[in-house]
């Protein structure tokens, strides 16, 4: 009788909240000290964005044959590199993906190779490192002008220099591989973006004949039908391209 | 497989500069190499941040090691929400644990200020894109993040991080038991749970090969285009 006693005065004491009015230590029963408040305030988890615009892309990590199907008996179409002829990782846009029946991941994906707009598919275990972007370039041949959109709404615009007739800019669905800087070339201007498109006339070009977006030591021949292929722009606008577009953005020249 | 070394793997650094700051030993002294950036590095870390907890060297670095394998779980199961390939009972897991795992990075790069180590990048080598292997790396990231946080808790000198990281901690725990349940492991397997040290993670890390190198995407060549 005693035991149970004590023993309800103990639950008692322990779990009997102390009335605020009757207790001015009524944060710190038992006497004990306040708990320290957390060094970090966690914020409350939140979503991801939800873009329709979000594009992907992934690095070769080893070269690799580029198959017209997702299976290795498929015929090659290209090979990738792991780098690209200005010294960067090569990229690829990827598209889709599918599983074989022995259960190996592929990757379908947009090349930089001629003929322009050629697509294929690797195998996964031939990636590396994936990454995403919201942006869009559009490139108009007709207005002259190039468009970069964030997430379907326009973020920049300005005038172009194109292809000449002679040596036209390719249409076609394209991307962003890499972006060159400090280089010693006013042809060039600031910043040149390379381009997965490549000019179907002069193929015998240094390097390939790939087609960059780029700055111009002549911006009064902008906006023009100008250039061997490249889309030049003004060195201001190539500087706003290069604050705005991430490598990996897809482009769209028609 | 071949086994590769961690430098090989961890090609930013970002994971070693973590774990050899918690570890107490210099990058200069881990390398082998009387270099001025291990000091230097050591003197950024100490570097006072914007929240309280930044008060001790040894502090700041258990929580630049909690942020390195914070960034790893919230990259993970961010690329598997924007894949979109995860499937089934397995689809509502990326989106519900990668938005628990980016307020993790939030809060403590928030207190670390300009002392928090760069996010590394990652090759996850497809197991964002099947079923099976992101539920497998899931269980194991879980029990790894549990293990991790708990290791390091005795060793966390303000009180007020404790508590904060004791936060994280039963968060870890509690989606390592749903991973493992979700698998058809014991959730709960043991009465008492054991910290992993820093060297076995970092060893369970770099067997991943989940730490890759950054591509590289700027270059100062002269342009070759067609002009």
């Amino acid at each position: 009788m005693a035991f149970a006693a004590i023993a309800a005065a103990v639950i008692a004491v322990v779990v009997w909240p102390q009335s605020p009015a009757s207790s001015p230590a009524s944060n710190q029963p038992l006497g004990l000290p306040a708990s320290p408040r957390p060094a970090l305030l966690v914020p409350k988890p939140e979503p991801l964005s939800r873009s329709s615009a979000l594009s992907y892309w992934a690095s070769v990590r080893v070269a690799v044959a580029a198959r017209s199907a997702p299976t290795p008996r498929a015929a090659t179409v290209a090979w990738l590199a792991r780098t690209t002829q200005d010294g960067t990782t090569n990229l690829v846009l990827v598209l889709d993906r599918r599983v074989d029946r022995r259960g190996r991941l592929w990757v379908h994906v947009r090349l930089p190779v001629l003929p322009n707009d050629l697509t294929a598919w690797v195998p996964r275990a031939a990636l590396g490192v994936y990454g995403t972007v919201q942006t869009h370039l559009v490139v108009d041949l007709e207005r002259l002008t190039v468009t970069l959109f964030r997430s379907g709404r326009p973020i920049l615009r300005a005038p172009a220099g194109v292809g000449q007739p002679q040596s036209p800019t390719p249409k076609g669905s394209f991307y962003i591989r890499d972006v060159l800087t400090r280089y010693a070339s006013p042809f060039y201007g600031p910043v040149a973006f390379g381009t997965s498109a490549r000019s179907s006339v002069l193929t015998d070009w240094p390097g390939g004949g790939f087609i960059g977006i780029h700055g111009t030591d002549a911006p009064q021949l902008l906006p023009g039908r100008v250039s061997h292929g490249c889309i030049r722009l003004r060195n201001e606008d190539i500087l706003r391209l290069r604050r705005l577009m991430p490598v990996g953005t897809p482009i769209t020249i028609r | 497989m071949m086994s590769l070394t961690l430098e090989q793997l961890d090609r930013d650094g970002a994971i070693r500069e973590a774990v050899e700051k918690a570890s107490g030993d210099t990058r200069a002294a881990f390398l082998g190499k009387a270099v001025v950036g291990g000091a230097a590095l050591l003197g950024a870390l100490a570097a006072p941040g914007s929240g309280e907890a930044a008060t001790a060297k040894s502090d700041v670095a258990i929580l630049n090691y909690a942020l390195t394998l914070e960034y790893l779980q919230a990259s993970f199961y961010t690329e598997a929400e924007r894949l979109g390939a995860i499937k089934g009972k397995l689809a509502p897991i990326p989106p519900q644990l990668g938005a628990v795992e980016r307020a993790h990075v939030q809060a403590i790069k928030a207190a670390l200020g300009r002392a928090a180590v760069k996010r590394p990048a990652f090759d996850f080598h497809g197991v964002t894109e099947n079923n099976s292997k992101f539920l497998k790396t899931a269980v194991a990231f879980e029990d790894l993040g549990t293990a991790a946080y708990k290791a390091q808790a005795a060793r966390i000198k303000s009180p007020a991080l404790l508590a904060a990281a004791i936060s994280i901690h039963s968060v870890e725990a509690r989606h390592a038991a749903w991973m493992r349940f979700l698998a058809g492991a014991v959730p709960a397997a043991s009465a008492f749970d054991e910290g992993k040290p820093i060297s076995q993670v970092r060893a369970i890390v770099a067997s991943t090969h989940f730490v890759a190198a950054r591509p590289k995407s700027r270059s100062r060549k002269k342009p070759k285009f067609t002009g």
